[in-house]
């Protein structure tokens, strides 16, 4: 044997071999591991324009979000707002007489705006209970808007029934009374039928472990209290702000009994004016204790009171 | 604060009242009330509770009672601030009531978009009783590379009927840290042909004294008879014998095209991704066969990590690449000026790029071929992505394509290994590819 090549040359090794020097078909190379050829998840993105009202609203006006079966405190509420709806709708139809309503002023017939009018109600409630029972936000805000659209008398300082059923008309307090309760029907409407969206959502969020909720007892006792406590001391409140007729001639009566007198006699006082008297005088009393930062020092009282 | 709701309500009441007083109407001036004192009640009640708040950065909590400055306090603890990417990290959120009345709280600890909330959740709602505290728990799934941070923890109060809401940003911050993923490769192909004088044993293609089989060859004269192949002999007839690969270290060098232009595709899907990526798994690769590496990461700037071995090296690099942000357009052959005297001739040089939107790729890597230099491109097509994610058409595809296989062909004419990435190639397949196998 004899050395006949640089030791380093080995290309006599590859003599005969077939060498091959371009790339391999990158389909056959293509490893079968991966993701796949289908479209990724987040290849095309989705771009959400909001309308104009989004925009201004900084959001949707009503969620979008399909909720999953109602639980036991959403089926609650629902049953809540049925019976809410009925005595609202009831209410609203004793209290606005077609007399005064934007139909009378523009038909100028009793009958057809008495038809108009309840036709209003009727939808309102019939929307209400279509917007409940789906849990869908648009017929909802589309019960409460014809809710308040019935309710729009453009006539009268006294309120007038349209169907005096109790004989409340001769009675100025059953009738305040009778208001009172209906606008407190109306917000517990509004609040309820919001209440049965927004606890559908919370639902769904927690089913589907996007929120969860640490003890949603006491969360939803919370609420179930604020359902009756709010609504009562509103009445008792709106009621406060609204004798405000009878509450100024007294007090002015300590002083002068001549002057509480005629106070009482005055038909302005007696008015709407005599209301936004008593409003302004309770809201500007609210105002200043606002401004003073109540709500700051009643919570450090709070806690001083619970150390 | 007001609710969108709480604002319509407020305005309904005002509308109402001034309709009523002009119109001289009771009854729409009554409910304006009631609404006035709904939202005003609601106003008293669910404004006063007063979320005095501060956070602290979990390593700056010390001792069981925490840093009490307010009545909300958070503090958070993570279970790693350093993973992989498509990594597990759990997130406990310790939330203390330092206050002695009871607070129903929404809480929310914010977590990069990109992260999927895996276990548990960051949005929580929840009754802390008086000076109580809570532990949340939730696993986030990191599935794309980065520096991170969680925070801060957003708390709010409202009333019952979510009229009025008080919110606070808990400044609780923690950062972590995610690698790109690695793929365990089994052979790259990618051998030095000059080898370092450092001690170490690193394979370079070039017989020679070393441990790895590399072929077959004729006995001569002074070869030990412990190389001799005794199976060849007794298949040829004449004494064979063993030769083996030249142990040495060698130099590789990775560069990372980080322009604008690589994050061109998906979020998750795009030359970026697929390029630190590919530049971590090799990375490992070569530290791992005792080679020194070096990265250059180039966008904006050039940023480099010298040459080094070892594990240590590999953390540096995958900081690096985690760092990695899609910026700039420097073209490639101002990093080849700035780096080419400095790297040792003939070391094998990995180039991981989409090659687009850059004039000087040719004149750049014909450099580096010039000076002998064995170079590798990987380059993941952006618009393979693209259309995968159907944002081109297939007639601009196709042109496209062609251009880009123009370019491929030119560089491959240059002597440079080339391969085109396709989205759901291995690595180890690419590299095969690109090197001919």
């Amino acid at each position: 044997m004899t050395l006949n090549r640089p030791s380093g040359d080995t290309s006599h090794l590859y003599d005969g071999k077939t060498v091959r020097s371009s790339a391999p078909s990158r389909k056959k190379l293509a490893g079968q591991v991966g993701s796949g050829s289908g479209i990724p998840e987040d290849a095309i993105p989705t771009v959400e324009i909001p309308s104009f009202i989004e925009s201004l609203l900084g959001g949707p006006l009503v969620p979008k979000m399909k909720f999953l079966p109602p639980d036991k405190m959403v089926q609650n509420l629902q049953i809540g707002v049925y019976g809410v709806l009925v005595a609202l709708a009831f209410l609203t139809y004793i209290i606005s007489p077609p007399q005064g309503t934007i139909w009378y002023i523009m038909t100028g017939s009793l009958g057809l705006a008495n038809i108009l009018q309840l036709t209003i109600i009727a939808g309102a409630t019939i929307l209400g209970f279509m917007g409940t029972f789906r849990r869908d936000a648009r017929l909802s805000l589309g019960s409460n808007l014809l809710f308040i659209l019935a309710i729009l008398r453009f006539a009268s300082s006294k309120t007038s029934l349209s169907n005096d059923l109790f004989n409340l008309q001769n009675s100025p307090t059953m009738l305040s009374v009778l208001v009172v309760v209906y606008a407190v029907l109306l917000i517990m409407y509004f609040e309820l039928s919001n209440g049965v969206i927004r606890y559908s959502m919370l639902d769904t969020s927690i089913r589907t472990n996007e929120v969860y909720v640490m003890n949603p007892k006491k969360i939803v006792s919370k609420y179930h209290r604020s359902l009756i406590i709010n609504p009562v001391l509103a009445t008792l409140l709106a009621w406060f702000v609204l004798s405000a007729n009878t509450i100024l001639p007294a007090i002015v009566g300590v002083f002068s009994g001549d002057t509480a007198n005629r106070m009482r006699e005055s038909v302005e006082l007696t008015s709407v004016y005599g209301v936004a008297l008593g409003t302004l005088f309770v809201f500007i009393t609210v105002g200043i204790l606002f401004g003073l930062n109540l709500p700051t020092h009643l919570q450090r009282f709070r806690e001083r009171q619970a150390e | 604060m007001w609710s969108r709701k709480s604002a319509m309500l407020g305005s309904l009441a005002v509308a109402m009242y001034l309709l009523g007083l002009t119109l001289r109407n009771t009854q729409l001036v009554t409910i304006a009330v009631v609404i006035f004192v709904f939202l005003t009640w609601a106003a008293l009640l669910g404004n006063h509770a007063d979320v005095a708040s501060s956070g602290r950065r979990a390593e700056e909590w010390s001792g069981e009672e925490g840093v009490a400055l307010g009545n909300v306090v958070a503090m958070r603890k993570l279970s790693s601030a350093r993973m992989f990417e498509d990594g597990e990290l759990n997130v406990t959120l310790r939330m203390q009531n330092t206050s002695s009345l009871p607070k129903i709280l929404e809480v929310r600890d914010r977590v990069p978009e990109v992260m999927r909330i895996k276990e548990g959740a960051n949005y929580i709602l929840m009754e802390l009783g008086p000076r109580r505290e809570t532990f949340i728990e939730y696993t986030v799934e990191c599935p794309l590379r980065g520096f991170y941070s969680l925070g801060p923890v957003t708390v709010r109060i409202q009333d019952a009927f979510g009229l009025f809401h008080k919110e606070k940003e808990l400044h609780v911050y923690n950062d972590f840290l995610v690698f790109p993923k690695m793929e365990d490769l089994k052979e790259t192909f990618v051998k030095s042909r000059v080898p370092k004088i450092f001690t170490g044993a690193v394979n370079i293609r070039q017989p020679g004294p070393g441990s790895e089989f590399y072929s077959l060859r004729e006995y001569f004269e002074g070869d030990s008879f412990r190389a001799i192949n005794w199976s060849a002999y007794a298949r040829s007839g004449k004494l064979m014998v063993n030769e083996r690969e030249r142990d040495a270290v060698s130099d590789v060098i990775i560069i990372v095209d980080s322009r604008a232009v690589a994050e061109t595709g998906p979020v998750s899907r795009n030359a970026l991704v697929y390029s630190t990526r590919a530049a971590a798994s090799l990375a490992k690769y070569f530290l791992g066969r005792r080679d020194s590496v070096g990265v250059i990461v180039y966008g904006d700037e050039v940023v480099s990590v010298d040459r080094d071995t070892g594990k240590k090296q590999l953390y540096v690099i995958l900081t690096k690449l985690a760092g990695a942000v899609a910026r700039g357009n420097i073209p490639l052959q101002v990093v080849v000026n700035r780096i080419l005297p400095h790297i040792n001739k003939g070391s094998p040089i990995i180039f991981l790029s989409n090659l687009e939107d850059d004039p000087t790729i040719v004149n750049a890597l014909r450099d580096f071929r010039a000076r002998n230099f064995d170079v590798t491109v990987l380059t993941p097509s952006s618009l393979e992505f693209e259309f995968d994610a159907k944002r081109i058409d297939r007639t601009g595809y196709e042109v496209m394509k062609t251009e880009r296989d123009v370019l491929i062909g030119e560089l491959r004419g240059l002597g440079v290994n080339i391969m085109d990435w396709e989205p759901d190639m291995l690595l180890s397949t690419a590299l095969a590819g690109a090197r001919g196998f």
